[in-house]
């Protein structure tokens, strides 16, 4: 079987939907199916970003009307993620991109602490200090799968915009979203509710990927084959997404998103280890 | 239900966007999938290519966009629909990021005026850079 533009549409449908669902993006799923076929390695990662920011427009716009994207969280962080983004792309001589692979692979491997606590049940931030006090930091979303109101309030943002930071520097030395860091950030430091954190990473990163696209411009990578069949596949896949993600329950969330990062762990040491 | 659940210069900001971003994807949706049918009757086939007709290239985001506008690129009319569509898409997020700004300067929201504005101020740049 080879991959042309109608199989690649395809496949961008079901990519797109798990983007969506989890607010990881989806182009580190889509990246190893384009190599596979044949497709060069710098290309895919170019072209990639263009399914990231259709992912992030077409669920964010289902997102940002039913309250489950908080706008404020999003840019009070997207301040971190872009400055890190911009700093990331010009440094990558002082560090070794290679390191940070395994960092990555290790900073994902924190999300599992959670699994001590009951799955997909949102504990509450207990405090609601003074810096997220005064950015407003707060939301509230009506869950249609339990039927209630949930209301919330972040916690610890400085050190939570400190861990964006780090994760729109990776994004800019590695060429990736870093859409999984991010989810991993709005959970374990900021503990924001599931849903919230899917959907506002969501809204994030089609902005930290435009500012990736500005780099590959100029390198004459972005191949339109690849292109338009992503970006037609991943709309379609993630405005379905987002139509689905308030009725589903936050366990089915968590379990869909702890197999896709197992898969992301195993590709990021991979990489690690090829380019040692 | 909604109304009244959440205060009501939030709901204006959640619906400008909402709009904003489905408007984007729609459109550029639209020309991509015209864009691939007359690729499909250009070339008989829709298989992957990688020549330099088919590279979306520009010194920058903005030099780019001028230049589409003003239809400085080669190609068919297939790869000029393909093109739009993508610039379409590239807008979405940066409008995006424009109208936060105005709309927290409409709600005299000050410190979020700031904050907006340095993601603008920064994201512009970083579109400049090569």
């Amino acid at each position: 079987m080879t991959l042309d533009i109608l199989s690649l549409a395809i496949i961008s449908v079901a990519v797109g939907f798990l983007g969506a669902l989890t607010g990881l993006g989806g182009a580190s799923i889509i990246v190893p199916i384009l190599v596979l076929f044949g497709v060069p390695v710098k290309e895919a990662i170019a072209s990639s970003m263009v399914a990231i920011i259709a992912t992030s427009a077409g669920s964010a716009s289902a997102y940002v009307k039913e309250e489950l994207a908080n706008i404020k969280i999003a840019m009070y962080l997207e301040m971190f993620t872009v400055s890190g983004a911009i700093a990331g792309a010009t440094i990558t001589t002082v560090i070794a991109p290679v390191y940070l692979y395994f960092f990555f692979a290790a900073f994902l491997l924190t999300s599992f602490l959670k699994l001590r606590e009951p799955l997909g049940e949102f504990v509450p931030a207990a405090k609601y200090d003074r810096l997220s006090r005064w950015l407003e930091l707060k939301g509230s979303y009506y869950d249609e799968c339990t039927k209630q109101n949930i209301t919330y309030h972040v916690t610890n943002s400085l050190l939570g915009g400190l861990g964006m930071l780090v994760a729109g520097l990776a994004a800019g030395m590695l060429g990736i979203g870093a859409g999984a860091f991010k989810v991993n950030v709005h959970e374990t430091i900021l503990r924001m509710p599931p849903k919230v954190s899917s959907a506002t990473s969501n809204f994030i990163i089609g902005m930290t990927a435009l500012a990736g696209v500005s780099v590959y411009l100029f390198s004459g990578l972005l191949n339109l084959t690849l292109m338009a069949p992503m970006a037609i596949g991943t709309t379609i896949g993630a405005i379905a997404g987002g139509r689905i993600l308030n009725r589903i329950s936050n366990r089915t969330l968590r379990i869909l998103f702890f197999i896709i990062i197992i898969f992301l762990i195993v590709q990021m040491v991979y990489k690690g280890v090829v380019s040692l | 239900m909604k109304l009244m659940q959440s205060g009501k210069g939030e709901l204006g900001l959640e619906i400008v966007i909402s709009y904003l971003l489905i408007a984007g994807v729609i459109t550029s949706l639209l020309l991509e999938i015209a864009g691939v049918i007359l690729f499909y009757r250009t070339f008989g086939n829709l298989a992957l290519q990688y020549g330099s007709s088919v590279k979306v290239q520009g010194h920058d985001f903005f030099s780019f966009i001028n230049n589409l506008v003003h239809g400085r690129f080669a190609g068919g009319a297939a790869i000029q629909l393909m093109t739009a569509g993508i610039v379409v898409l590239l807008l979405t997020p940066f409008l995006r990021v424009l109208f936060s700004v105005l709309y927290f300067v409409w709600e005299r929201n000050f410190k979020y005026v700031v904050i907006t504005l340095f993601v603008l101020v920064v994201l512009t740049i970083s579109l400049t850079l090569h």
